[in-house]
């Protein structure tokens, strides 16, 4: 009330309580000197219409409290002065009792009414302009095109309206104790408790006592339609007061409009942001296939006719197909360099989205060995797979590119005749699948970088290799929240790399009356 | 060269790789028409009417899937397709639109060689009836009397199972997409859930290859589909 008191006369802004009482007994004192010369024309019953006349107007110039006053002032003043024996309070008339009553009565009552009808027209024109305000900041709202102005907007909102202080404070503001706001350059002092308190449980929440510490003391989560988009705190100075539910429901109307602007910043960011990402990905594919297409169609060309001098009719002499062989495997494995180039390309780039879908492994490792073909020629592949093995969800093409990576390191390097073993378990929650040879294993220094980038494990053979094989083995595990490692099989065996995927939640598949 | 030989039209913007496949084919006595871009493959598969048309995806005047959208419109031509590693997005439109196989980049010519007898032999048999005996290693199906059988034993397969393998087989050495299998055999609701055909062609092969986890006939195009490979 007292809130409303403040607004009110800041409203009509004339008049502070004393002076309120002051007007109100000059105007009693007035009437009597005004009615004293009349005092033998008219009837006494017409000067106490002089008095309820000024009631009347007292009341509805300065309001309730100001009519009781002269309600009560102006029976005693017309006792006083009008009724016999003139001078005194003392009555000669009894009958003048029944005057006095009626005439309080009276008085009051009209003040009473004048002054409800007053205060309600008072507060029908505060709402009016409120909503007034409302509109008006919806609209600013609307067309506002930066957080910045969302808060400056609000902050100006609540300061012209409620003569308060009010900040914005969103998640991503990890608020300390002063978040500075409002246009005239006001400083809001925020518990960064209670905004948690407001943001995680979507209540209203307040608190006088921080107020005492010259903190808001009222938070006003920001609803948006997905979540809670922030908290609109208020300060309304040491003094919180008794919040009116008119207030509340204001500020919860500006909390609403600030969360629509808010959420509406938001999804423009994230579009913009989206657009740009998409663009920038877009431009570095069309790079990178461009590239590819430039690099692969001349090896295409090499292999297909060094290919092709094999097939001449009549025959080459040996030596000459044994050089045409030579250019064929040559390039092939050319070929075979620039795909991993460009692979690891296209992974650092970081745009590689992962095709992600359910699938049983012993199909890649499967189509794995197959497209290895004669690569894996002397090195029969041996699968083991527990007869239970879950769908995982990984990249087909990209799974297929470690087992190739991994078949093809193993084959390089163990000797000739010598099997390759793959062999997957699971635990609760991954699957391990582990690679490994028959031949001299890892040199044991190098064994954490070989999944580094151009990192050999020997460096000084002659066998053809950029060491890109195993980085790109570890970066396509990782993307899929896997762990790579190498290691030396126990007793003779080889090198042995061993990988991880997560298992997740694999999809049901209906079983089928058969 | 005879009345007879089979007529390839080759569209491939680079000219050495036509210059090794022109051979290549020419030497299995194929007649080879080339064209060098789109436009004028569209031209040539019109007026020459190949039995089969060789395509290069990347081709300098548009996309190779629309030529082949274009092209189903009014004829069944085998389509072998010549793309490179990456694309295999672009592989599975265009199978999708109606080609029939798929090369990658590099590739062997005795690989290019199979593929094109496969792809013609099966044009020329397209005509006759359907046998409805297939045999593959020790498993011979009657598709007539929906019998399976594996070494003279026969083999139980569930319904979905017997439709997964006549698909496969009434498309011998093709590449069939996931989402061809899936909206064919599971109905078009399906066609995102491809670990049912996954487990599907799992339990194929747990029934009729000898080894499952490197199969010979019920062959993955990783990224791509599958393949019967009789």
């Amino acid at each position: 009330m007292k809130k409303t008191g403040v607004q009110a006369t800041s409203r009509s802004g004339r008049h502070s309580p004393i002076g309120q009482f002051a007007l109100t007994i000059a105007a009693c004192i007035g009437t009597t000197l005004l009615a004293t010369p009349l005092l033998g024309h008219l009837d006494l019953a017409n000067i106490v219409m002089l008095f309820l006349l000024t009631v009347l107007l007292i009341a509805v110039t300065l309001g309730r409290n100001a009519a009781v006053l002269a309600s009560i002032l102006s029976v005693l003043l017309f006792d006083i002065f009008f009724v016999e024996p003139r001078f005194s309070l003392a009555v000669d008339n009894i009958q003048y009792l029944v005057t006095f009553a009626v005439m309080l009565a009276t008085a009051l009552i009209t003040g009473q009414l004048a002054a409800g009808l007053k205060q309600r027209a008072q507060e029908a024109r505060i709402r009016e302009q409120r909503t007034q305000a409302l509109y008006e900041l919806a609209r600013q709202l609307a067309g506002a095109l930066t957080l910045e102005q969302v808060r400056e907007l609000a902050g100006h909102f609540v300061e012209i309206q409620l003569a308060a202080h009010a900040a914005i404070i969103l998640p991503a503001d990890q608020p300390e104790n002063d978040v500075a706001t409002s246009p005239a350059g006001a400083i809001v002092r925020v518990e960064p408790h209670l905004v948690r308190v407001a943001l995680d449980s979507g209540q209203l929440v307040r608190s006088d006592t921080v107020s005492e510490l010259g903190l808001a003391s009222l938070y006003l989560p920001l609803h948006a339609s997905l979540r809670t988009r922030g908290v609109l705190a208020v300060d309304f100075g040491h003094d919180p007061g008794y919040l009116e539910a008119e207030t509340q429901s204001l500020l919860e109307a500006l909390a609403s409009l600030v969360a629509v602007a808010v959420e509406r910043l938001h999804y423009v960011d994230v579009a913009q942001r989206t657009e740009l990402t998409i663009q920038s990905e877009r431009l570095r594919s069309s790079i990178l296939s461009a590239l590819s297409h430039d690099l692969r169609t001349p090896l295409t060309a090499l292999v297909g006719l060094a290919d092709s001098l094999s097939l001449v009719k009549p025959p080459l002499p040996a030596t000459a197909l044994d050089t045409a062989l030579a250019m064929h495997e040559q390039a092939a494995r050319l070929a075979g360099l620039v795909d991993n180039l460009l692979d690891m390309a296209q992974l650092n780039a970081g745009g590689v989205t992962l095709r992600r879908e359910w699938q049983p492994i012993e199909e890649v490792i499967g189509a794995s060995i197959k497209l290895l073909g004669s690569a894996l020629a002397s090195h029969p592949v041996r699968v083991s797979l527990p007869p239970d093995l879950p769908l995982i969800e990984f990249d087909a093409v990209l799974l297929e590119r470690v087992f190739c990576n991994l078949l093809e390191n193993a084959a390089k390097y163990a000797p000739e005749g010598t099997p390759i073993e793959i062999v997957a378990s699971q635990s609760s929650d991954l699957v391990t699948v582990r690679v490994s040879d028959h031949g001299p294993g890892f040199p044991t220094a190098k064994r954490d970088e070989l999944f580094n980038m151009f990192v050999r494990g020997e460096t000084e053979s002659g066998k053809l290799g950029t060491g890109l094989g195993l980085a790109i083995c570890r970066t396509i595990i990782e993307a899929h929240g896997g762990r790579i490692d190498a290691d030396k099989m126990p007793d003779g065996g080889g090198a042995s790399v061993c990988f991880t995927l997560p298992k997740g939640l694999p999809p049901t598949v209906e079983e089928e009356k058969s | 060269m005879s009345a007879a030989a089979p007529k390839v039209l080759l569209i491939e913007d680079e000219k050495q790789i036509r210059r090794f496949v022109r051979a290549a084919l020419e030497d299995d006595g194929c007649q080879v028409v080339e064209a060098e871009t789109m436009a004028q493959g569209l031209i040539e598969a019109g007026s020459r009417k190949p039995d089969l048309l060789v395509l290069d995806l990347g081709l300098p005047d548009g996309n190779g899937v629309d030529l082949i959208r274009d092209l189903r419109g009014w004829s069944d031509v085998p389509i072998l397709i010549l793309s490179a590693r990456s694309q295999e997005n672009d592989k599975i439109d265009a199978l999708d639109a109606g080609a029939d196989d798929y090369l990658t980049k590099p590739f062997a010519v005795g690989e290019l060689r199979a593929r094109v007898r496969a792809l013609l032999r099966r044009s020329y048999r397209n005509g006759d009836a359907a046998t409805p005996v297939v045999e593959f290693g020790d498993v011979t199906v009657d598709l007539s009397r929906r019998l399976v059988s594996r070494g003279g034993e026969t083999v139980h397969l569930t319904p979905l199972e017997y439709r997964l393998l006549a698909t496969l087989l009434g498309h011998p050495g093709r590449v069939l997409t996931q989402r061809n299998l899936l909206r064919e055999i599971w109905g078009p609701s399906y066609v995102e859930s491809s670990h049912y055909l996954r487990v599907y062609v799992g339990h194929l092969r747990q029934k009729l290859e000898d080894d499952p986890t490197q199969p010979k006939h019920f062959l993955t195009e990783t990224g791509v589909g599958y393949r019967f490979q009789p």
